[in-house]
């Protein structure tokens, strides 16, 4: 719900406006943050990481993709996940879910949200998109077991084989779902 | 209905009223002589005509003996009919009024007529000489007298003219100025005091008070544009304080402090007006110097003084709107035009920012100020600082100081101030800095600002020759300068670059020791210089021969470094022998090349002279080969085909070589070794890809509009749809992209 509502009224822009320049419009430190990250984001290069706003004109909802790394059990996976800033970001943490089926130990299967320290108790303002998306990437091959959003993936983890006959039982190739 | 009680009641008042008249006199003998003393004293007081007064005996106007008059008014007091008395005075007085009004017209006419304000000098006498005619005598006490002088005021007031105001005001300012032939120092504002008086007591100082003070003002006005336009070197405040009091005050004691008793009561009534009148000068003295405001920064420092005015005036009148406005656009007028020189620019900017750091500590004016000159100007290129000085950047009076991050406010710091108001919410310093950090803020990153100083000091660095290679100490020391603001890690890139420099001289001198060469190549390490421009130049002949003896020396000195040669870049002293002449001069490698060729064939087509240099531009290669002709060593007949003179020519019509100069792109004619916009285009396409690659990468596929949309995130794109296009489909001839049905997305 918090997600639904933070998308419906971004502050200081209007999802709507299609106006030349809206970049501009968004006024706002927020969305000159959020700016300066997708500046970040685009130069940097991380291999397998990568996210971008969803519309022109609105920075405040983005699509992310991520890779799974290599010598997981996620290699050759790719994942979508959207990303939801809110207005007083990056005071908190924006909402991010899967939007790929991701049958892993802290996501939750059917709605795609996801168990990680520092998109909740332990987000700080320092963060950025960038270093979520390289920790949801270390994630994917790292499970933290002990609070599992998805318990049958828990249980599994220890059995490579079952667990990628699960994986790839819910899995949906990216180019499927779009 | 009377009943008795009234008619007893009103035979007692008529009792009294009789007894009060008749004051006790047997009979109605004291009725008859208040009848008498009623009569002379309505006698006395009539307002006459002054014009044309019945004189009587004593040589006074008929009936005005205040001796006589004396005992009438006493008994007419006795019987308490003064009021009465007064009443019938002012109802006779306004009925007599005309006589004024007429006098009045008489002399307004003439004034209109002469615009003369002796006229009204004159007209001020003469109703002066009215006013005192039909005063009541100081025996009917002063109710009465204080009655009749605002009767008298008030009627005199509805029967001037209009055009008297206009007048007053114009007596005014002439009583207020000093004579013109009389010379300033000797004037005394002191010589017009009784007309002063004469008009507080017609009342017309509280009439016209406005009036009278806007003379005050425009004679202020008038000293302080006569007195200080033009005039910067010194501070003019306090001289024009002195002024005012000196000759300002004077006049105004006559006007607002009149019935002032002593000094202190004058100096607490003037406190007001004084305020107002200091303002002015302010007001007027800062006008002044925002409209000159562009001028007065291109005298700095001379013009420190007005600086230091304007500074005090904004303190006191709220005018930084205003200056703001105005030097915003002269700059816009007189400097951010196609027509000024950069460095002028820069040299005002730099000026700009000096003053406007005196009239304005806080930088907030500057902030205002500077922001459509740093949109205009690019940079840096003057602020490595040029050999033929200009405004030093470096001031050496200043303390260096590292450049200022954005902090957070110091609220513990005693001294700390509030932002002043005008501070809108984008003002960036929050504490007064040196001008390089201003400067560098016209870069929006420290980043971009340093990656554009090595750029440039590559640039500086290569055009160095042995000659004058104590410029590299320059440089030197400005990148230390620059490294105690940026920091010493910021600036490694350059430290590195500099060491090269010396380095090559190391190493050349080893070289040289070892084998003479007329090569002293500059060795730099490629990773840390900006990337130059490549090129596919071969040097022919004997300079291949240097080349490869040199880089031979080299390879045992250093055996684990190979040198790879940019022959384009440099500079060759020649010598060239021809049959009648030798020639001597300092040409590019290309130019140099190309008449090597020549020494083995005298007859060259363009193409094979070309393809005989490795692979060069044909522009290049035709601006090098005119480089021959104009020196009358090369003549190209028929069109691309070049001879070699050995016996020099008449120059023949040189059509041939403008019409090839004209050919080439301007930018072609003094290309600098490594093309900073053409490098800066690339990076930007770099980064426009990388926004591309992003997009397609998490939206999978885009129609070509929605990029164009999408790319608004990308900071400074600029392009159009149909550049865009052309880039796509060259990111498609790369393999980078496919697109199907208008729909692109990444070739995974």
């Amino acid at each position: 719900m918090e997600q639904l509502t933070s998308s419906l009224a971004p502050p200081r822009s209007s999802p709507k406006s299609s106006a030349p320049s809206s970049t501009q419009q968004v006024a706002g430190s927020v969305a000159k943050r959020l700016s300066n990250e997708l500046m970040t984001l685009m130069m940097s290069s991380s291999p397998g990481i990568s996210a971008f706003p969803k519309h022109d004109g609105n920075l405040f909802e983005w699509v992310g993709t991520i890779e799974g790394p290599s010598e997981t059990i996620y290699a050759g996976l790719t994942f979508k996940i959207s990303i939801s800033f809110p207005s007083n970001y990056p005071y908190v943490a924006p909402t991010i879910k899967f939007d790929t089926p991701c049958y892993h130990p802290n996501v939750d299967i059917t709605g795609g949200a996801i168990c990680l320290d520092i998109l909740q108790d332990k987000w700080s303002a320092v963060y950025s998109v960038q270093t979520i998306l390289l920790s949801l990437q270390s994630l994917l091959g790292e499970p933290n077991n002990a609070s599992p959003l998805n318990p049958d993936a828990a249980t599994l983890w220890d059995k490579p084989s079952d667990f990628k006959t699960q994986l790839m039982k819910y899995y949906r190739p990216v180019s499927d779902s779009t | 209905m009377a009943t008795d009680a009234l008619r007893s009641q009103v035979a007692t008042k008529w009792q009294e009223s009789f007894h009060r008249l008749n004051s006790d006199a047997p009979g109605i003998s004291g009725l008859m002589n208040f009848s008498e003393a009623w009569a002379i004293s309505t006698q006395y007081l009539y307002p006459w005509d002054i014009n044309n007064a019945f004189v009587g005996a004593n040589g006074r106007p008929f009936g005005k003996d205040l001796d006589a008059a004396r005992p009438a008014f006493n008994l007419v007091n006795h019987s308490r009919r003064l009021p009465a008395l007064l009443e019938i005075f002012l109802d006779d007085m306004r009925q007599n009024f005309y006589l004024i009004e007429n006098e009045i017209n008489q002399y307004m006419e003439r004034y209109e007529a002469s615009q003369e304000t002796a006229e009204l000098e004159l007209l001020i006498a003469k109703l002066m000489e009215w006013y005192k005619s039909w005063a009541p005598p100081q025996e009917l006490g002063s109710t009465v007298f204080s009655s009749y002088t605002l009767n008298f005021q008030t009627r005199l007031f509805s029967a001037l003219p209009p055009s008297f105001a206009h007048g007053f005001k114009t007596l005014c300012a002439r009583l207020l100025s000093p004579p013109a032939d009389d010379l300033e120092e000797t004037w005394d504002p002191n010589i017009y005091a009784e007309l002063w008086k004469d008009f507080e007591v017609l009342g017309l100082i509280d009439r016209y008070e406005s009036i009278i003070a806007s003379v005050g003002y425009e004679f202020i006005e008038d000293h302080v544009l006569s007195r200080c336009t033009g005039e910067w070197g010194k501070p003019m405040l306090e001289e024009l304080r002195v002024w005012m009091s000196e000759k300002v005050v004077p006049w105004m004691l006559h006007v607002y402090a009149r019935g002032a008793s002593n000094a202190e009561e004058a100096r607490s009534m003037l406190q007001g007006v004084g305020s107002r009148f200091d303002f002015h000068i302010n007001k007027t003295l800062c006008d002044l110097r925002t409209r000159e405001i562009f001028d007065i920064i291109i005298d700095f420092p001379d013009s420190m003084g007005a600086l230091q005015d304007l500074r005090d005036c904004l303190q006191r009148v709220d005018q930084r709107s205003n200056l703001v406005k105005s030097l915003r656009k002269s700059n816009q007028k007189r400097l951010l035009h196609p027509g000024a020189d950069t460095k002028l620019i820069l040299q005002q900017y730099v000026a700009t920012i000096k003053c406007l750091r005196i009239v304005d500590p806080p930088g907030v004016l500057l902030f205002k100020v500077a922001d459509p000159i740093r949109r205009y100007l690019s940079i840096v290129a003057n602020l490595v600082g040029d050999d033929d000085g200009g405004d030093s950047l470096v001031d050496e009076n200043e303390p260096i100081q590292p450049l200022q991050q954005p902090e957070l406010e110091d609220y513990t710091d005693p001294s700390w101030e509030p932002e002043p108001v005008d501070a809108g919410p984008e003002f960036r310093t929050n504490k007064p800095s040196d001008i390089i950090s201003t400067l560098v803020s016209i870069y929006d990153s420290k980043d971009l600002f340093v990656k554009e100083l090595q750029v440039l000091l590559a640039q500086r660095l290569l055009l160095i020759t042995k000659e004058n290679s104590d410029r590299v100490e320059r440089e030197r020391k400005n990148v230390e300068i620059l490294k105690i603001r940026f920091g010493e890690a910021a600036l490694q890139v350059c430290e590195v670059m500099l060491k090269d420099m010396t380095d090559s001289k190391r190493i050349d001198g080893h070289v040289q020791s070892q084998k003479d060469s007329v090569v002293h190549p500059t060795i730099i390490s490629r990773h840390f210089w900006p990337s130059l421009e490549a090129s596919d130049l071969a040097m022919p002949g004997q300079f291949k021969t240097l080349q490869d003896e040199y880089a031979h020396e080299f390879s045992v000195f250093k055996p684990d470094k190979k040198l790879k040669w940019l022959p384009h870049l440099g500079t060759v002293q020649l010598e060239l022998e021809l049959e009648d002449r030798t020639v001597e001069v300092d040409v590019p490698p290309l130019e140099a090349a190309f008449i090597e060729l020549f020494a083995d064939q005298t007859v060259w087509i363009l193409d094979d002279l070309i393809s005989s240099v490795g692979s060069v531009d044909r522009s290049s290669a035709i601006k090098a080969l005119s480089t021959w002709v104009d020196h009358g060593v090369l003549k190209e007949d028929p069109e691309n085909t070049f001879r070699l003179l050995e016996r020099a020519e008449e120059p023949s019509e040189s059509t041939v070589r403008e019409r090839d100069l004209a050919a080439l792109p301007a930018s072609e004619m003094d290309a600098p070794p490594l093309s900073v916009t053409q490098q800066q285009q690339a990076d930007q396409m770099r980064v426009y890809w990388k926004f591309i690659e992003g997009m397609l990468t998490n939206l999978e596929k885009l129609p070509l509009d929605r990029i164009q949309s999408m790319l608004r995130f990308a900071p400074g794109y600029n392009q159009s749809i149909e550049q865009l296009s052309g880039f796509m489909e060259a990111a498609k001839r790369e393999g980078l992209v496919v697109v199907r049905d208008g729909i692109w997305r990444l070739n995974k």
